[in-house]
């Protein structure tokens, strides 16, 4: 972590025309943090990336590297580097030109520009593919180069936007490995966007989750996902999606389908409305937890190591239990199944969490 | 004990080399009116008029074969070489004017900005009048009398009395060449742009980040990435200068002094004005020559299918 530096972003908002897309950000990264940008499409990820890059206007806000306003400056004066979903390697230069357009751009002595292109190729093991056009390598060597590239410019600050996208599902987790293994090798602060809630929990220090151009929640990995904000961050991290069952409050727990479930709080005036939040892998079948309630399996999903049951509460609420162990269960069954009450997050009718935070 | 083993392979070859036989006829057949249309349309004429280019051929009488004279009769024909000459000092300046044009339009017209779609299509609007037509209007516009130049000129004090435009090599050359690159920047233009419009943004966003200046990025991304388009623009450019004929014609019913003369020209000269049908054969022949000759240099030049 020699020489990483950190970045600041400061009430940044874009608009386009009279539409807003992000509406203040405000958020501080570590150096040599890697934080990764996590939402549904369309929830402004890529904007704020390319916001940070220089390569989308800025409305309102500042934006600063390593304690340095670059809100105005240039791409290229912004100690940035960038990899791009599509790789946007040059397709008439070979990978040497590639990884070298940057420096010869900046009049770099000659020499030099062939040690950084040299180190930069040995770390990411492309040295055989240098007198190569891109137009000869598969998508994973392109990928690399695309990554080289952005080393050679030993950047304060690496930017991915959806590197993975464009690869195979295999290729994508050695890719996703690779840039965990540079991260760690080189130090630098790095901000990834991506849709992908598993390239999200496997890389990041740090996850944001925004939607519609705001952060809804930051935090690591571990936070975002056992103690979400909202029923939005609670919904988005974790697959298969957290069951959201209607509700209402009683004295001491909640009551759903028929049921009352003490949670040892009250987490609102009892009889409000509210939406319970169970994980489908905090469920188990049997009544061997607290809370047991019976369901009804409509069909299942064999997936090797787990099971997921497609099941429904008696008033008709659906219901995914994810079921670890090797008996299988068909369709049409009927379960007892049982959670632990700690494991339950109630949620307010405006989407937000209630209860005591752990 | 091989005739066993043999048999049953063989067979099971047969039906699908049949097969692909089949294909091919298939394919034979879709081509196939365009073939005939080609063979009709030019590949006849031009092996005519390759026949004709070994006779004198007058309009009325019997034509004589005469092997080669006709091409010998060029390397003496002075006003040939006049000709062709001048066919490639216009051709030089008309591409280079048009391309001049042409670049920054297409690179104005590429950004989506207000009112862009009204701007090509005004720039292109000429393209769709016709070059005769086009060199009648200018004819008027160029009129020392009733015209829109010489008026215009004279109200702004840069002539002293009305000028005729048309009646010096300089002026009327000048005016064709404002012509033309009128009529034709449209075209470039379009071409340009889908060169332009087929380079991702995000390599361009790439050499921005990279460092490249709006020039540096021209120069070592725009350019390169467009030289298939160039070479298109290029030959197609070259090509037309090479056959120009009606404004010529028209204009300057081939310019004071006869200096207005193109190769086409000629060659309407040689074959419909003197009825030397061979003669104007065998120049059609040449300039076929010259035309290809160039197209196979432009493309060399610029590497098209070099890719990779």
């Amino acid at each position: 972590m020699a020489n990483a530096t950190g970045m600041a972003l400061r009430q940044v908002r874009k608009s386009f025309g009279s539409t807003d897309v992000i509406h203040g950000i405000d958020l501080d990264v570590q150096a040599g943090e890697f934080v990764v940008f996590v939402g549904p499409s369309g929830c402004g990820k890529s904007t704020l990336l390319r916001m940070i890059a220089g390569l989308e206007e800025v409305t309102d806000g500042e934006i600063s590297i390593g304690g340095r306003d670059v809100t105005d400056l240039d791409p290229s004066q912004r100690g940035i580097a960038m990899v791009f979903q599509s790789y946007a390697l040059y397709p008439h230069m070979s990978v040497r030109d590639n990884l070298g357009f940057g420096l010869k751009m900046a009049n770099t002595p000659k020499a030099e520009v062939e040690t950084r292109v040299a180190a930069a190729a040995k770390i990411l093991k492309i040295e055989p593919l240098l007198e190569r056009r891109p137009g000869q390598l598969s998508g994973g060597q392109r990928q690399r180069v695309a990554i080289g590239r952005a080393i050679v410019r030993k950047p304060d600050v690496f930017l991915f936007d959806e590197p993975l996208s464009n690869l195979d599902a295999e290729l994508r987790v050695s890719m996703r490995i690779e840039i965990a293994r540079l991260h760690k090798e080189l130090g630098n602060t790095m901000i990834y966007v991506t849709h992908d809630q598993t390239e999200a929990m496997t890389l990041a220090d740090r996850i944001v989750v925004l939607r519609d151009g705001k952060i809804e929640q930051v935090g690591t990995p571990r936070e975002v996902y056992e103690n979400p904000n909202n029923i939005f961050v609670a919904g988005f991290i974790g697959s298969p999606k957290m069951n959201f069952i209607e509700g209402v409050v009683v004295d001491g727990g909640v009551a759903f389908s028929g049921r009352t479930i003490g949670l040892g709080y009250t987490p609102a005036e009892p009889g409000t409305a509210v939406t319970i939040g169970i994980r489908p892998e905090h469920i188990e079948v049997g009544d061997g937890g607290e809370a047991t309630f019976s369901v009804g399996v409509d069909f299942s999903e064999y997936l090797g190591g787990t099971q997921y049951l497609y099941a429904t509460l008696p008033d008709g609420q659906s219901l995914i239990i994810e079921h670890r162990e090797n008996s299988d269960i068909g369709r049409d069954t009927s379960l007892t199944v049982s959670c632990d009450p700690g494991r339950i997050e109630v949620f307010s009718a405006t989407g937000s969490r209630i209860g005591r935070q752990r | 004990m091989s005739m066993t083993i043999a048999t049953p392979l063989a067979a099971a070859d047969k039906p699908r080399r049949r097969a692909r036989k089949s294909r091919q006829w298939q394919g034979l057949l879709y081509i196939a009116p365009a073939i005939i249309l080609v063979t009709i349309f030019f590949v006849i004429p031009v092996l005519f008029t390759v026949w004709m280019s070994f006779h004198n051929w007058p309009l009325l009488g019997q034509p004589s074969w005469i092997g080669l004279d006709n091409y010998i009769r060029m390397f003496s024909d002075t006003r040939f070489a006049a000709a062709l000459s001048f066919t490639a000092y216009y051709t030089v300046i008309a591409t280079i004017a048009i391309f001049a044009l042409a670049f920054p339009l297409a690179l104005f017209v590429q950004n989506e900005r207000r009112g862009v779609s009204a701007y090509r299509t005004i720039f292109f609007l000429p393209v769709v009048v016709g070059l005769a037509t086009a060199s009648l209007l200018w004819v008027w516009l160029a009129n020392v009398d009733s015209g829109l130049f010489s008026p215009i000129l004279r109200a702004f004090g840069v002539t002293g009395r009305s000028a005729n435009l048309l009646a010096t090599f300089n002026n009327a050359f000048a005016t064709i060449i404002v012509m033309v690159v009128w009529k034709i920047v449209g075209f470039t233009m379009i071409i340009l742009l889908t060169g332009l419009q087929s380079i991702p943004s995000d390599l361009i966003e790439a050499a921005r980040i990279d460092g490249a200046s709006r020039w540096q990025r021209f120069r070592f991304l725009t350019l390169p990435l467009m030289r298939r388009t160039l070479a298109l623009a290029l030959i197609l450019s070259v090509t037309g200068s090479v056959l120009a004929f009606d404004q010529f014609y028209i204009m300057t019913s081939g310019g004071p002094q006869n200096r207005m003369i193109s190769v086409v020209y000629y060659i309407f000269n040689q074959s419909f004005v003197s009825f030397q049908l061979g003669y104007g054969s065998a120049l059609s022949i040449v300039l076929l020559g010259i035309l290809v000759a160039l197209s196979v240099v432009q493309l060399w030049l610029l590497r098209v299918g070099d890719e990779k």
